[in-house]
């Protein structure tokens, strides 16, 4: 769905309509680079503590956080699907009344998911970059809150341009993807599945 | 005023980490409380085995007037020769580190695929050492306690372990067997039985993975991995040994 990149010419009859639209943007974008950029400087700047809240039921940190994570994912790849389904991209799915709901609550349960192990992260670990995989994370989890505050201010911004969603919404998850494969799949693919 | 509802999930977003943020803090400065209550009965433990009651009162005030136990250099006691070890947070794994004078060595290993041996300099109760790869470790310790953090492939584990005698405490193998070296380690945990260890079958080969080492006896300090006899020396900066 992140394929239409290109704004679709046909509704250029008013010359003012797309640079307008185009200013819609420019808060959310705004304010979602400041978002990834805060995350980013804080997880560098603030020391590592190395711990957080324990939360009960797990045997470490970084398993709570790969369960949480992998839990963010599911909710996600639910995201994804139900989006194809709204924007009639899974032609055999006839959208059913309820797919709005299911993709807003099952998007907010997997923000409120990735809040908790953000937090984790960025104050026990922080920023950092000693191998490719740990800079990639780094970079990808600060993106993706960026990316998600972006996202979730276009849309209450009437009309953006057609695109802007898909393309926001597309990005979120891939970098969620990304997140999980350099943390969740890596631990769990280093230590086994463990709770 | 209703507030539109993508709003909405950003600002629940937002307050709920800063409530993880808040809830974090604290649950950190209660852990440095305990720790540094740890310390200052840990101080006076290992003070009286050591007979050395002035040095031990020293720390044991100190430890009570500060509630930051990080604040290692100015008060606490630096012992010139301790061996350290325990168990990492979160059961990930032990680490073992022993300081003589100018020269420290620590080793970490999970009793399988992960272990890192570390060298470095200690300075005024502060401890930064690498490893092979990326791993590293820091530490500050002072008369019966230490804590810090190391990082093993990717994986930063904090550790909060205590000065340990023989026969607890850090053993190593070198053997060349069939050309290959191997290189092993053992922690022996305070209790001084329960022991961790790790072996490299092929130091000087990159693709090497260690794996568990096979049963230290501890009082021949002798192991045996497949029918070879890895002799082991312990690593005690009381005694000097191995160093």
């Amino acid at each position: 769905m992140a394929t239409e990149s290109e704004p679709s010419p046909p509704t250029r009859l008013d010359p003012i309509q797309p640079d307008s639209a185009a200013k819609l943007l420019v808060v959310p974008a705004l304010v979602g680079c400041l978002v990834a950029l805060t995350l980013g400087l804080y997880g560098r700047l603030h020391s590592p503590t190395g711990v957080a809240v324990d939360v009960i039921g797990f045997s470490s940190p970084a398993t709570v956080k790969a369960w949480l994570a992998s839990g963010a994912l599911l909710f996600a790849v639910v995201q994804f699907v139900s989006s194809l389904v709204m924007y009639g991209k899974l032609p055999w799915i006839s959208a059913p009344r309820w797919i709005g709901g299911l993709h807003r609550w099952s998007g907010r349960i997997a923000f409120i998911l990735t809040v908790i192990v953000a937090v984790h992260c960025l104050y026990a670990l922080g920023f950092e970059s000693f191998d490719a995989r740990v800079l990639a994370h780094s970079i990808a989890g600060c993106l993706f809150f960026g990316v998600f505050t972006a996202k979730m201010l276009s849309l209450t911004r009437r009309g953006t341009p057609s695109w802007v969603l898909p393309a926001l919404g597309g990005l979120a998850f891939a970098l969620l993807v990304l997140i999980w494969f350099t943390s969740a799949f890596w631990f769990f693919s280093f230590f086994g599945f463990r709770r | 005023m209703k507030i539109p509802t993508p709003i909405l999930t950003l600002i629940v977003g937002a307050a709920l980490a800063a409530s993880l943020l808040i809830s974090s803090m604290s649950a950190v400065s209660a852990k440095k409380a305990a720790l540094a209550a740890a310390s200052a009965n840990a101080g006076v433990a290992s003070g009286a085995t050591a007979s050395q009651p002035t040095a031990a009162g020293t720390a044991t005030a100190s430890a009570q007037a500060s509630s930051t136990p990080s604040a290692t250099a100015s008060g606490f006691v630096i012992p010139p020769h301790a061996n350290y070890d325990g168990e990492v947070q979160g059961d990930l794994g032990s680490v073992a580190v022993a300081v003589h004078d100018t020269f420290a060595v620590a080793y970490f290993c999970n009793g399988s695929t992960q272990e890192a041996w570390f060298k470095g300099a200690p300075h005024d109760g502060n401890l930064s050492m690498t490893g092979a790869g990326s791993s590293k470790l820091t530490m500050t310790y002072a008369l019966g306690h230490a804590r810090g953090t190391v990082t093993v492939d990717g994986i930063s584990h904090v550790f909060s372990i205590i000065a340990v005698h023989k026969p607890s405490g850090l053993f190593e193998s070198i053997a060349v067997v069939r050309g290959a070296t191997v290189k092993a380690g053992w922690i022996v945990l305070p209790n001084g039985t329960t022991q961790i260890g790790s072996l490299n079958p092929n130091v000087n080969a990159a693709s090497s993975v260690s794996q568990a080492a096979p049963k230290l006896n501890l009082s021949t300090l002798t192991a045996t991995d497949d029918g070879v006899t890895l002799v082991a020396t312990p690593i005690d900066a009381e005694t000097g040994s191995g160093f």
